[in-house]
């Protein structure tokens, strides 16, 4: 008799050898504007945390797997958007050897330990981020002022908006990213191009975007309106931190999102919720990573939750 | 006597140390173990304030386990158990007041450390007075060696000390995660993974010999 | 019937030990625990007034008061204790204040559960040593990166504003009360 294999996994059973490497690419060609963004704002800073991420993520993942001797799969470029993800949410003046750990974590205990690609529980780049927050609060609350470089400690616009008490916000620096913050999430402006260009493609659904959006303007709507001067409006929220980087390049991440259209819908909710939670009443100015992680643990269980039922049962 | 023809003591001295050790393989008092490791010193107080815990209820229960009629041996071990936790509490707050107050609620906690009355239900109810002792002093060593390495590798990447002597030098950045809970489970995982690691090395070569 | 009396006599008899031992231990231990407590406190006062030879200790309505004096007799100033909610448990903590109420002396934490290697740094001598001759009135307040200005400003510490903003609000609402009262008096 022919021995066969059956491999026995969760859902989803669909896997195309193709369709990574093309997604990939198509995600690396999205962040190119945002890219461009960053080095343009934070010069130097940007480029050497850049390619210290990127080669750090890839020589991680291909030395993790040749250890464990698992296939070598850098070539599918995941380990490169990693990379790349996890450098656009650093702050530029953050120390070489912590981007390497971070990435060391990012690849090696987000990815790696739960099984590679496709089995990670959490977005590989921000649990990289979430470790490094813990670890070195300091680091990562210094940030820098843009092209001057000036370092300024704690003033991003949501943080002068929260502990600076200042509702004076100039929404065109915010737009196009001419304030303090972390590499990449300043720029709404190269952030959109990126987000255009993967809806156009349908790399990305568009539930989940709309949905986080959506209710971020909602909540910051009523919050705004009853008491204006504590609390700036909608537009402010959406512009101001990583709320766009995370809608558009993180929780649509396809391995930690819900694969069903109503899972998308209550994710993108639940994230917006937990970051107004955090942004409005919590002790941080900022609260899209700590969002978008505690949903990706929730997305098995909405995944089983809004599993579509067969007919007649 | 079973103290004389006692052939398999030293199995019971050992088992607690690797094959059944209370963290790596039982998987019990996760509450001690995650919370009071964020130093060396702090683990190595725990260990053996539960060491003493363990000992001196398995020497009580085990001498009067005849006694003690079963719909109410529960109730008499927590009672025993809580005795001694208490009397360790105090000992701790009267000599080492520091260190009593660093360890916070977690002494008065052993009473709930599925390790001490799971030991007396799983196995000093069964055996006698010499093999109960064994038996709780491996589990005791075993559980406070872990707890101590826990702190001790929290310690140095948390304080760049172990037991508040220098390791890392001045350019070395504390991780302050690893003084977190989040630093404990990640330690934890780590180092039961090993565990596991090393056991099936262990397993494929006895089996390949 | 026998099986019940069983059980009934052995959890007595069991209660009855334990709670021997435990009273023995307890006449042990207790005396030396105060004892820990009393030096502890003591240890912080004589820090914060580094010249002090006596204190008296005053209860005035749940606000415990130390005059602190020298050799001479001469009052230093008052010693209180302060606690209140941190960031993540209870910080507690001994300040000296002038006898006019109106400068601080210093601070010490006696307890405090905050972050590690960031919250925690407020036990350390950098940020304590900033109290010392800070004025009290107007109110105590924290600027946030940078240098402190005013003389009733203290600098929080970088990362862990909650922490140091607790300190400073536990402070502030027990020098009120102790003005208030050592005023009435």
């Amino acid at each position: 008799m022919k021995e066969e294999n059956f491999y026995i996994s969760p859902g989803p059973h669909i896997f195309s050898k193709e369709s990574t490497p093309k997604m990939m690419k198509d995600v690396i060609i999205a962040l190119v504007p945002v890219i461009f963004a960053s080095i343009w704002f934070f010069r130097t800073k940007a480029i050497i945390l850049l390619l210290v991420s990127i080669a750090s993520c890839v020589a991680f993942e291909a030395g993790l797997q040749f250890l464990m001797k698992r296939k070598i799969t850098i070539s599918d470029y995941s380990a490169v958007v990693t990379g790349i993800l996890f450098a656009m949410v650093m702050p530029p003046s953050l120390p070489i050897w912590a981007c390497i750990l971070g990435c060391f974590v990012a690849v090696g205990l987000a990815k790696q330990l739960f099984g590679g690609l496709g089995m990670n529980i959490f977005n590989p780049a921000l649990l990289g981020r979430a470790f490094l927050a813990a670890a070195f609060p300091v680091f990562m609350t210094r940030w820098n002022h843009p092209i001057s470089l000036d370092a300024v400690t704690g003033a991003t616009p949501l943080g002068l908006v929260k502990f600076g008490h200042s509702l004076d916000i100039n929404y065109w620096d915010l737009f196009i990213g001419n304030v303090s913050g972390s590499l990449g999430e300043t720029s709404a402006l190269a952030l959109l191009i990126g987000g255009l260009y993967l809806l156009i493609k349908k790399t990305i659904d568009w539930r989940i975007p709309s949905a986080y959006i959506g209710t971020v303007l909602g909540i910051s709507f009523v919050a705004n309106l009853i008491s204006p001067d504590v609390y700036s409006g909608g537009l402010f929220h959406i512009l101001a931190g990583g709320l766009l980087i995370g809608t558009i390049f993180m929780a649509t991440d396809p391995v930690t999102s819900p694969v069903t259209k109503t899972g998308r819908w209550i994710f993108g909710i639940g994230c917006a919720v937990i970051t107004m939670v955090i942004r409005l009443w919590g002790g941080l100015p900022e609260g899209v990573m700590y969002a978008i992680l505690l949903m990706n643990a929730l997305t098995p269980l909405l995944n089983r939750m809004t599993r579509p039922r067969r007919y007649g049962t | 006597m079973d103290s004389l023809k006692c052939a398999s003591c030293g199995k019971e001295l050992c088992k607690g140390l690797w094959r059944e050790n209370p963290i790596f393989f039982q998987v019990l008092g996760m509450c001690p173990t995650l919370a009071v490791t964020t130093k060396a010193l702090f683990g190595f107080s725990m260990g053996m304030a539960t060491t003493f815990v363990l000992i001196s209820s398995s020497l009580v229960i085990s001498c009067i386990r005849k006694l003690i009629p079963p719909q109410v041996r529960i109730a008499t071990f927590t009672v025993i158990i809580a005795t001694f936790v208490t009397c360790a509490d105090y000992f701790l707050k009267a000599n080492f007041y520091t260190i009593s107050k660093e360890l916070g609620p977690y002494v008065p906690l052993i009473v709930v450390n599925c390790i001490i009355l799971g030991r007396q239900e799983a196995f000093v109810s069964k055996h006698g007075v010499a093999k109960s002792l064994l038996d709780a002093l491996g589990m005791g060593i075993g559980f406070s060696a872990v707890l101590v390495l826990l702190g001790s590798i929290r310690e140095l990447f948390g304080f760049g000390t172990i037991f508040y002597y220098k390791i890392l030098g001045e350019g070395f950045e504390n991780w302050v995660i690893m003084a977190l809970p989040a630093g404990a489970f990640i330690t934890l995982g780590f180092l039961v993974g090993l565990f596991n690691w090393i056991n099936i090395r262990l397993r494929q070569r006895r089996n390949s010999a | 019937m026998r099986k019940t009396i069983q059980m009934i006599s052995v959890l007595t008899i069991v209660g009855l030990v334990s709670g021997a031992v435990l009273v023995f231990t307890y006449k042990y231990a207790n005396p030396l625990i105060l004892d820990n407590q009393k030096s502890e406190m003591e240890e912080a006062i004589f820090k914060i007034f580094p010249k002090a030879d006596t204190y008296d200790k005053d209860i005035i309505e749940d606000n415990v008061v130390f005059r602190v004096k020298e050799k001479s007799g001469k009052l230093l100033g008052y010693a209180f204790l302060a606690q209140g909610n941190g960031y993540q448990g209870v910080i507690k903590m001994m300040a000296g204040i002038e006898p006019d109420l109106e400068t601080l002396v210093g601070i010490e934490i006696l307890e405090s559960q905050e972050t590690p290697g960031l919250g925690q740094e407020i036990t350390e001598e950098e940020f304590k040593a900033q109290f010392k001759g800070l004025t009290t009135s107007p109110e105590i307040t924290y600027v946030k990166n940078k240098s402190p200005e005013r003389p009733n400003e203290i600098q929080a510490v970088t990362g862990a504003t909650v922490s140091s903003s607790a300190v400073v609000s536990i402070l502030n609402e027990k020098i009120k009360a102790i003005k208030e009262k050592l005023k009435e008096q």
